[in-house]
C-alpha cells in the first residue's frame, strides 16, 4: 500500500498517523479537564470515597497493587481473548453457512439480530454454573456468546449485501459460485467483519469482567474488583476498574490495527482523501 | 464493412412479468445482425429497452421468445468460452483490489496463471494509457480513469465482442470526448466489434459505424443508420459539415418516431 507513496499522494500510514495525532490532541484535553474537575470537586466538597475517589487517590493505589492488579488481568486477558477468537470464528462459520442457503438466512439472522438485543451478559451466573465458577470456559464462554451473536450479523450481511452490479460482472465473466464467494463475497465482508471485531472486543471485556464479579478464580481482575469494593478500599476497586478499561481499549486499538493492516482501501482507513 | 455476422438477433421479445399487472413488453420482434468488428450503437430514448437488449445478448437475462447467436454459439455458451466484455455505466471496480488486481479479474476467473495475468494487464494498462497506476486503488481516481480501468479490465481476456451500457454516461463533457477518442484508438488497435448503448446522438455519431435507433413501448428498431464519415475520427470530425448532417439524420428518425408516437 505505500506503493504509490512516491506519486505527489500523502503516504497512507503518515498521514494516519498524523491525523490520529490531530484528531488525539482535542481527546487528550477533554480528558484532562474532565480529570481536573472531578479532582477539584472531590477535594473541594469532601466527596466521600465510597461515592467516588480522587484521580490521585486511584491512581496512588494503581500504584501500590500494580503486580497484583497485573497478575489478575492476566487471567482475564485470556479469558477475553479466547472468548474473543472462538465466539469470532464460530460467527464467521456461522455467516459463511447461512449466506449459502438463502431460504435459511432470512430467518436465522432475524433470529440472531433478536437475541442480540438481549443482555447476554445476563447469563453469567447460568455459565458460571455449567462450566464451574473458576474454570476459564465460564468466562470466555459468556464473552464468546456476546460476540458471536454481532460477528454473525454482521458478516452475513457483508457477505449478502453484494452490489448488484459487481454480481453482474462476476456472472458475464462466468465465474463459479466459489469464485463469487473468494473474490467478492469475502472481501465484500470484510469491512462489516472488522465493525463487528470492534465492538466485540469491548463486549468481551464486559463479558469476562462481569461473568468475574460472580465468582471465579481469586487471581482475577473482575474478582479482584468486587472484592475491594466489598472491602471496602474504593480507590483499589476503581485502580481495577481503570485497568479494565484499559484493557478494552486496547482490544479496540488493535482490531483497529488489524483492520488498518488488512484492508488499506477501505474508506474508514483512507478517510475518503485524495 | 459486411463481413460474417458475429451477432444475430432474430424475432427477439421480451416480457418482464408476463401474466401479471405489471407486465411490461420491453422489446418486440427485434433482428439484428452485427458484423464482425462494426462499432454499432443502440440508441433511443429512455425505458426503450437498450440495456434490456444488450444484456440479452450477454445472456445475463433471457428472451421471452426469439434466438440470438453470438460468435455462431448460443449467449450461453459464448459468455462460458469469454467471448464478450462488458462494461456498465458505472465502473464497478472492485474497490479491495489494486487496479492492475481489476483488469486481471476475468484472467483470473478464467484460471490463466499468474505470470500470463501479469503480462496481459500490463498490455491492457498501457492500451488505455494508465501504466503507471497499476497498484493503485479505485479511491485514488478520477471517475474517468476509473472508467478506464473498467474498460481495460474488459478486454483483457481478448474478448471478440465489447458490450457497453453507457459507459461514459457518468462523466463531464470534456472527460466524456476524450474518452471518446480513446475509445476509438482502442477498437482500432483490438478490432473488436463493439455494441455501444447511449442516450446521446452525438456520442452515437462521433463513434458509430452503423447506429441503430429504438423506439419505446414496446422497444422496437425504428431505423438502422450506417455513418459513412472516414475512420480515424478526430476532433476536426466533430467541426465537418458532413458531421453535422449525421446528427440532423439521426435526430430526425429520432424525432420521427415520437411524432408518429404521439399521432397514435
Ligand atoms: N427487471 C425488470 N423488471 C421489470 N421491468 C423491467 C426490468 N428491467 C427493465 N424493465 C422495463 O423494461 C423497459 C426497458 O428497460 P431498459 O432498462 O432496457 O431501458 P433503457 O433503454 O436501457 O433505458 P435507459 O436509457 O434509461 O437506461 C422499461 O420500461 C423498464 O421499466
Ligand atoms: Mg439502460
Amino acid at each position: 500500500m505505500t506503493a504509490h507513496a512516491g506519486r505527489g499522494r500523502p503516504m497512507l500510514v503518515a498521514g494516519g498517523a498524523w491525523d490520529t495525532a490531530r484528531r488525539g490532541l482535542p481527546v487528550t484535553v477533554t480528558a484532562l479537564v474532565i480529570l481536573g474537575a472531578w479532582q477539584l470537586v472531590v477535594r473541594l466538597f469532601d466527596v466521600p470515597s465510597f461515592i467516588l475517589p480522587a484521580p490521585t487517590d486511584i491512581a496512588s493505589a494503581l500504584v501500590d497493587q500494580l503486580t497484583t492488579i497485573l497478575s489478575a488481568s492476566r487471567l482475564t486477558v485470556s479469558a477475553v481473548l479466547l472468548g474473543l477468537v472462538s465466539g469470532s470464528v464460530a460467527g464467521i462459520l456461522v455467516a459463511l453457512v447461512v449466506s449459502r442457503f438463502h431460504r435459511i438466512s432470512g430467518p436465522v439472522l432475524g433470529v440472531a439480530v433478536i437475541v442480540n438485543c438481549a443482555p447476554i451478559v445476563a447469563l453469567a451466573p447460568i455459565f458460571n454454573n455449567w462450566f464451574g465458577v473458576t474454570s476459564l470456559a465460564s468466562k470466555a464462554g459468556v464473552a464468546g456468546v456476546m460476540v458471536f451473536f454481532p460477528v454473525l450479523v454482521n458478516t452475513a450481511r457483508g457477505l449478502l449485501q453484494v452490489a448488484p452490479l459487481h454480481l453482474e460482472l462476476m456472472e458475464s465473466l462466468a465465474a463459479r459460485p466459489r469464485q463469487i464467494s473468494l473474490m467478492l463475497r469475502l472481501p465484500n465482508a470484510l469491512p462489516y467483519l472488522f465493525n463487528a471485531l470492534k465492538l466485540g472486543s469491548t463486549l468481551a471485556v464486559i463479558g469476562v469482567i462481569v461473568t468475574e464479579y460472580f465468582g471465579g478464580p481469586s487471581n482475577a481482575l473482575g474478582v479482584y474488583i468486587a472484592q475491594q469494593a466489598s472491602l471496602p478500599r474504593f480507590a483499589e476497586a476503581w485502580a481495577g476498574i481503570l485497568v479494565a478499561s484499559l484493557l478494552g481499549l486496547a482490544m479496540f486499538g488493535v482490531m483497529s490495527l488489524l483492520e488498518r493492516l488488512l484492508m488499506p482501501w477501505h474508506e474508514s482507513v483512507h478517510g475518503g482523501e485524495a | 464493412m459486411p463481413e460474417s455476422p458475429i451477432i444475430r438477433i432474430d424475432g427477439v421479445t421480451k416480457q418482464f412479468n408476463p401474466g401479471t399487472d405489471r407486465s411490461v413488453t420491453a422489446l418486440a420482434d427485434i433482428d439484428l445482425t452485427i458484423a464482425e468488428g462494426e462499432f454499432v450503437s443502440l440508441l433511443g430514448p429512455s425505458g426503450c429497452g437498450k440495456s434490456t437488449l444488450l444484456r440479452i445478448m450477454a445472456d445475463l437475462t433471457p428472451p421471452t421468445a426469439g434466438s440470438v447467436s453470438l460468435n455462431g454459439k448460443s449467449p450461453a455458451t459464448a459468455r462460458r468460452d469469454r467471448d464478450y466484455g462488458m462494461v456498465f455505466q458505472q465502473a464497478g471496480l472492485f474497490e479491495w483490489r489494486s487496479v492492475q488486481r481489476n483488469v486481471e479479474l476475468p484472467l483470473q476467473v478464467a484460471g490463466v496463471a499468474k505470470q500470463e495475468r501479469r503480462a496481459k494487464t500490463a498490455a491492457m494498462l498501457d492500451l488505455v494509457r494508465l501504466p503507471e497506476f497499476a497498484r493503485h486503488f479505485p479511491w485514488q481516481l478520477s471517475g474517468g480513469m476509473q472508467q478506464r480501468v473498467a474498460i481495460a479490465r474488459a478486454l483483457s481476456a481478448d474478448p471478440k465482442i465489447l458490450f457497453m451500457d453507457e459507459p461514459l454516461g457518468a462523466l463531464d463533457e470534456m472527460n466524456r470526448e476524450h474518452l471518446q477518442g480513446e475509445l476509438l484508438r482502442i477498437w482500432s488497435d483490438t478490432r473488436t466489434t463493439v455494441v455501444f448503448v447511449t442516450h446521446s446522438i452525438t456520442e452515437a455519431v462521433f463513434l458509430s459505424s452503423r447506429i441503430v435507433v429504438m423506439s419505446p413501448r414496446p422497444g422496437r428498431i425504428a431505423a438502422s443508420i450506417d455513418v459513412d464519415l472516414p475512420y480515424p475520427r478526430t476532433a476536426e470530425t466533430r467541426t465537418l459539415p458532413a458531421f453535422f448532417d449525421k446528427i440532423t439524420e439521426v435526430r430526425e428518425a429520432l424525432h420521427g418516431m415520437t411524432v408518429a408516437e404521439d399521432a397514435a
